[in-house]
């Protein structure tokens, strides 16, 4: 242990991460692992991984969409078990300071990158710059950082100018991946091919990449964690087609999938199969997506609050849930969804189903039905696929039960930016959007009104703005007390729903589908998502 | 003068050949142009994809990104740069997979003229045979039966057939893999790989072959009626040539000119064209990556693919001419 | 010189020849398919007075299968709709696409055709390049690409569709024309100081339709096929019921309530059945053999 104490990482802990409540008293410490279920694991074979979609990179350091297969190859300085609690994986022991304005942090020693070189703390420091430069989100979360200190080869200091209570829980190895300074040293970080063939030092190597096919991970064998990772290779495989991707569980040529990678209503079907096994952990660092309709307030019915109550009169959540989904999501009106149980409050809808209210609220707001029964229409966007046409479909009869006629749209997600970022030529759109690990990375850029940004996807798409969410929105930011950010949080939600300017409909259940053979791999707060060095095929 | 004289001493068949380059070339150069504006009107980028998949984005993020794919340039500056990078044989580098567009399509050629070759041959090749059988026998309850049968092949949705082989052979029976070209991960050689690939290639080759099938056997046949009525068969006939030899000496020469055609412009429109069959199967071709390339505004795979395959058809259709003026050499004197 | 086809055949009754003339001369499969169409085109029309309502309307409970209820005899969807409902409406939405797609084919076919072939020149080496070039491209994809670049709405799906098809037409348009140009019977209309038009739509057109005229059911079938297609890759009109958005709507759950996607399919199959039928039967019809036999 370089620097700091028990307690004071105790602290840290407790104090900052309001997340990791629950377990913060057993914080990690260099090298300890989690608990392996189902006996020891034995070392070999090859995992194949179903992919729904491909990557555009191996390595997140700037682009996001490229996570999933990121942390096996290329690690961060902590890692997060299922709740949430921090442990070491490059990092071996970290402080934060009281003010919550210096982090410390010792390496982990003897670790070699893939091509043999020895990691520094220079590499470090040149990720965390990096990731401050380049990645769409390291922009904010290190928006604070103003040095970072390399007093030794193993040892980095961070300071801040204020305090970012969700900077812990972004330093794992997808989020903030930590890249070998010695092959980015010169030119753009955004060119170097490091991010296609990535050298880390995570548990496997990066082996081969058929585009739009599959890429292999090999074991590596110098991983500073052995016997991990115990198998031999990983095979990502992408399957475009659900159809497929139902068939590639039953004949048993996918071992595993994540985010339910089948069709909805295959889930029922497929859990009766004695080869598979339905896991829901693994989604604590990156929650499933809140599905919603966010309307756009310039639209001269969608800006006054009475149009929009009347429509979230008409929405039934739990027949969502039940119809569109089979059962397999969950009723949510808040914006935060209850996979991430600190923030997300539970109370319902102050417009609950009631389409004599809607209709009432319509009527009085100057909108008569005319003789085909209609009031006025609207059109409803969203990125095509099956849920989403489904849930459109759906949509459209219960807001045409209202008198509300709704052309539905549904494109490629090329037009949808287009259409909803840019030209701002919509009127509501269906959206899936992500929380991730802290509301303030995955929900405060839908309500702040500086966010409203032409041009950028997941920006305020509505054009909202309230004077009291804003305050609140950037007193969180810098809020050290866990518990006053959670309240700031909750009074956000209550004026969210209240003032509907997105109507947040179900939280889709995401499973891990994988073959009954393998095990350990979801035993972190990431699940898929992270290295996977604790995974396992009982039998070959 | 020269060239006159080589012209002439060389033949038809070079005269065939140059023809179609001559043609080839502005046609090929028209198509490039056209695609690529006709690229430009849809809506969105591959910036705008990128952001999208990202799940999150800045406006530095976007603009810092549109530099890097020279996206940022004037259209008449891309269309530029995009004409000298291609005078130079270079398609460009991917947006979407961050590579040389030539090394992506050079990695799924194998496969893509694997499934769409060995269809469409095997569609010419089971087209000739019911056709002649059908033609044959016209009239008569086995050419109605196989009329119906293929009637009702070319009518049905080929996703739909896909979709119903999968759930009989992979997942019934077990006799096929469902997806992808070949076992992944697995170093394989010698006859191993080779009954691996055809294993994997069967049924979307069969999938894909059919509704050809259908087409080919249906025009054999039609042709074939007409040849069989002409004087000379009919003379011959009347000499008492057997009907087996009838066909093959003269009936299928004639009735492979128009299959021969169509087949030729099948082969490239299927090169970018069989979306669906692919998507069905999981097999990793060019529609594919075509149709991929469209989703995320991947324009230099999706130009590459393009023009791939119109160079193909201009080839295919150039060695259909020579082919032709081998089955009828009327056709190369007129 | 042309030879009625039956000559051949050993002489029977007048009945038999009768019978054996209609099943050869394509009239059979003329009268099939045209009566099998007919019935579909009129049930379509009558959409509205079958099924009243809306039918993407969520009628009653999800997933009833065929036979289990009998309000609803052929089932209901995922999200309740009645499927009667939606093949009765969907064959609307579905022919709409075959035929609209077909005229904007035959239409662009024949004015590219016709210019070519009478024209000759240089017009027809431009208009020759012109037809080769959207023949070098995959027509799915074009297809695709124009729907991405619009809506996908059932126009502008049409629209591609036809777009796509046109260079068949244009192809077998000019051939006709071409050939035709020097026939007698033209000759001797220009001899007798006809003008162009005249000429062109009064003597060459009629005589060179037949063989597009076969098309054009093939060009409304292709075009019903290719919109299923489309609507497998999620590119379909989703504020209309056709066929093909039946069948992409049913590929969720296609593994366990599979007749969502077999009847909509059966319904396409049959109709593209019954037009390729009319095709086969207008060709025979037709065929220029078959007008010199007595």
């Amino acid at each position: 242990m370089a620097f700091g104490t028990n307690i004071s990482r105790r602290r840290f802990v407790v104090g900052l991460s309001a997340a990791a409540l629950p377990i913060g008293l057993s914080a990690g410490r260099a090298g300890e692992q989690g608990s392996i279920p189902d006996g020891e694991p034995r070392r070999g074979g090859t995992m194949t991984f179903l992919l729904p979609y491909e990557p555009p990179f191996l390595l997140s350091l700037f682009n996001p969409a490229s996570l999933v297969l990121s942390a096996k190859m290329t690690e961060g300085l902590l890692e997060f078990d299922r709740s949430m609690t921090p442990r070491g994986q490059l990092a071996t022991d970290w402080t934060v300071s009281p003010d919550g304005l210096t982090y410390r942090f010792a390496l982990r020693r003897g670790v070699r990158w893939h091509d043999g070189r020895d990691f520094t703390s220079a590499d470090v420091a040149f990720s965390l710059r990096t990731l401050k430069k380049v990645h769409p989100r390291g922009r904010l979360t290190f928006a604070n950082l103003a040095e970072i200190a390399t007093p030794n080869d193993h040892s980095v200091v961070l300071r801040l100018t204020r305090p970012t209570p969700f900077l812990l829980p972004a330093l794992s190895a997808e989020e903030s991946p930590i890249v070998p300074y010695h092959v980015y040293r010169d030119g753009d970080p955004l060119a170097n091919p490091n991010a296609l063939s990535p050298i880390g030092t995570g548990p496997f190597k990066f082996g081969e990449w058929s585009r739009g096919n599959y890429v292999i991970l090999e074991r590596n064998p110098d991983y500073w964690d052995p016997p991990r990772p115990y198998l031999d290779r990983i095979v990502a495989r992408v399957i475009s087609d659900p159809q497929q991707r139902s068939v590639a569980f039953e004949t048993g040529t996918a071992d595993v999938g994540y985010r339910t990678p089948v069709p909805l209503r295959d889930v029922e079907r497929l859990r009766q199969l004695p080869t598979l096994e339905f896991e829901t952990a693994g989604y604590t660092y990156s929650p499933p997506n809140i599905t919603c309709i966010e309307f756009n307030l310039d639209n001269p019915h969608l800006g006054r609050i009475e149009i929009r109550q009347a429509i979230a009169h008409m929405i039934d959540r739990d027949k969502i849930a039940e119809v569109v989904y089979f059962g397999q999501a969950v009723a949510c009106p808040s914006p935060i969804v209850p996979e991430l149980a600190a923030f997300h409050d539970s109370s319902p809808s102050p417009y609950p189903f009631d389409p004599d209210a809607a209709a009432k609220l319509l009527d009085d707001a100057g909108y008569p039905r005319n003789r085909d029964g209609m009031r006025f229409s609207l059109t409803l966007d969203y990125p095509a696929d099956e849920t989403f046409h489904h849930l459109a479909a759906f949509l459209r009869v219960m807001l045409g039960r209202a008198g509300i006629w709704v052309k539905t749209r549904g494109q490629d997600i090329g037009s949808q930016a287009r259409r909803v970022y840019t030209d701002r030529a919509f009127d509501m759109q269906l959206a899936s959007l992500s929380n991730l690990f802290d509301p303030a990375i995955g929900v405060q850029r839908l309500f702040w009104s500086k966010n409203y940004v032409k041009g950028v996807p997941f920006s305020n798409a509505t054009h909202y703005g309230n004077p009291l969410v804003d305050k609140l929105l950037e007193d969180q930011a810098v809020e050290t007390d866990p518990a006053r950010r959670v309240a700031q949080w909750r009074e956000i939600q209550r004026i969210i729903l209240h003032e509907v300017p997105d109507l947040n409909l179900v939280m889709p259940r995401w499973y891990t589908i994988a073959n009954r053979r393998l095990k350990g791999h979801s035993d972190t707060a990431d699940g898929l998502e992270g290295n996977l060095a604790h995974a396992y095929l009982v039998e070959k | 003068m020269i060239k006159d004289h080589v012209m002439k001493r060389a033949g038809p068949w070079l005269r065939v050949v140059a023809g179609s380059a001559s043609f080839a070339l502005p046609t090929i150069l028209g198509i490039v142009i056209l695609n690529f504006l006709f690229l430009q009107l849809l809506p969105g980028d591959a910036v705008d994809v990128l952001a999208m998949r990202s799940g999150s984005a800045t406006v530095e993020s976007i603009s810092a990104l549109r530099v890097q794919t020279g996206l940022d340039q004037p259209l008449s500056g891309q269309l530029a740069a995009y004409l000298s990078r291609l005078a130079h044989f270079d398609l460009g580098v991917s947006t979407q997979y961050h590579l040389p567009v030539a090394d992506i399509i050079a990695a799924r050629l194998p496969d893509t003229l694997l499934l769409v070759g060995g269809a469409l041959g095997l569609a010419v090749v089971l087209g000739l045979l019911l056709g002649s059988v059908m033609a044959s026998l016209a009239g008569r309850w086995i050419d109605r039966m196989l009329s119906g049968l293929l009637m009702l092949i070319y009518s049905t949705p080929g996703f739909w057939i896909g979709l119903m082989m999968i759930l009989l052979f992979s997942v019934k029976l077990g006799l096929f893999p469902s997806a992808g070209s070949a076992t992944i991960g697995t170093r394989l050689s010698g006859l191993a790989a080779l009954y691996d690939k055809a294993a994997h290639l069967i049924m979307p080759m069969t999938a894909l072959s059919l509704f050809y099938t259908a087409v080919y056997a249906r025009l054999v046949r039609a042709t074939m009626i007409d040849v069989l009525r002409q004087d000379f068969i009919l003379a011959a006939r009347a000499k008492g040539l057997h009907p087996v030899t009838l066909i093959r000496r003269h009936a299928i020469r004639n009735a492979l000119i128009p299959v021969v055609t169509v087949a030729g412009i099948h082969l490239g429109n299927l090169l970018g064209g069989a979306v669906v069959v692919e998507t069905v199967f999981g097999w990793p071709g060019m529609g594919r990556l075509a149709f991929d390339a469209l989703l995320s505004r991947d324009f230099p795979v999706l130009l590459g693919v393009l023009l791939l395959s119109s160079i193909l058809v201009v080839a295919v259709n150039a060695l259909a001419d020579v082919l032709l003026g081998w089955l009828d050499p009327r056709i190369l004197t007129e | 010189m042309e030879r009625p086809m039956i000559a051949s055949r050993k002489l029977g009754s007048p009945v038999k020849d009768g019978i054996a003339f209609f099943k050869e001369s394509g009239y059979l499969s003329l009268t099939v398919g045209g009566a099998v169409f007919a019935a579909i085109v009129v049930t379509a029309a009558a959409a509205r007075l079958l099924f009243p309502g809306d039918p993407t309307d969520m009628v009653t409970t999800p997933l009833l299968w065929p036979g289990q209820s009998g309000l609803f005899p052929l089932g209901t969807t995922s999200l309740g709709q009645d499927v009667a409902a939606g093949l009765v409406w969907g064959a609307r939405a579905s022919l709409q696409v075959g035929i609209l797609a077909a005229a904007v084919g035959l239409l662009l076919g024949l004015v590219a055709g016709t210019l070519a072939g009478y024209c000759g020149g240089w017009i027809d080496a431009v208009l020759v390049r012109v037809i080769a070039l959207f023949q070098t491209m995959p027509p799915f994809l074009l297809v695709v690409v124009i729907v991405a670049i619009d809506e996908p709405t059932l126009r502008t799906i049409s629209l591609a569709i036809g777009l796509a098809g046109w260079p068949t037409v244009a192809r077998l348009v000019r051939a006709q024309v071409r050939s035709l140009r020097q026939a007698e019977f033209v000759l001797a209309a220009r001899c007798q100081g006809y003008g162009t038009t005249r000429i062109v739509l009064g003597e060459i057109l009629p005589n060179a339709l037949p063989p597009v005229i076969a098309t054009v059911s093939v060009l409304v079938a292709n075009a019903i096929l290719m919109e299923a297609g489309l609507s497998f890759l999620d590119m379909g009109d989703p504020n209309i019921v056709s066929w093909g958005s039946m069948i992409g709507a049913a590929r969720d759950t296609l593994r366990i309530d599979w007749y969502l996607a077999v009847l909509p399919g059966l319904a396409i199959a049959l109709t593209v059945l019954s037009l390729n039928l009319v095709s086969d039967g207008l060709t025979e019809v037709l065929s220029p053999r078959r007008r010199a036999a007595p």
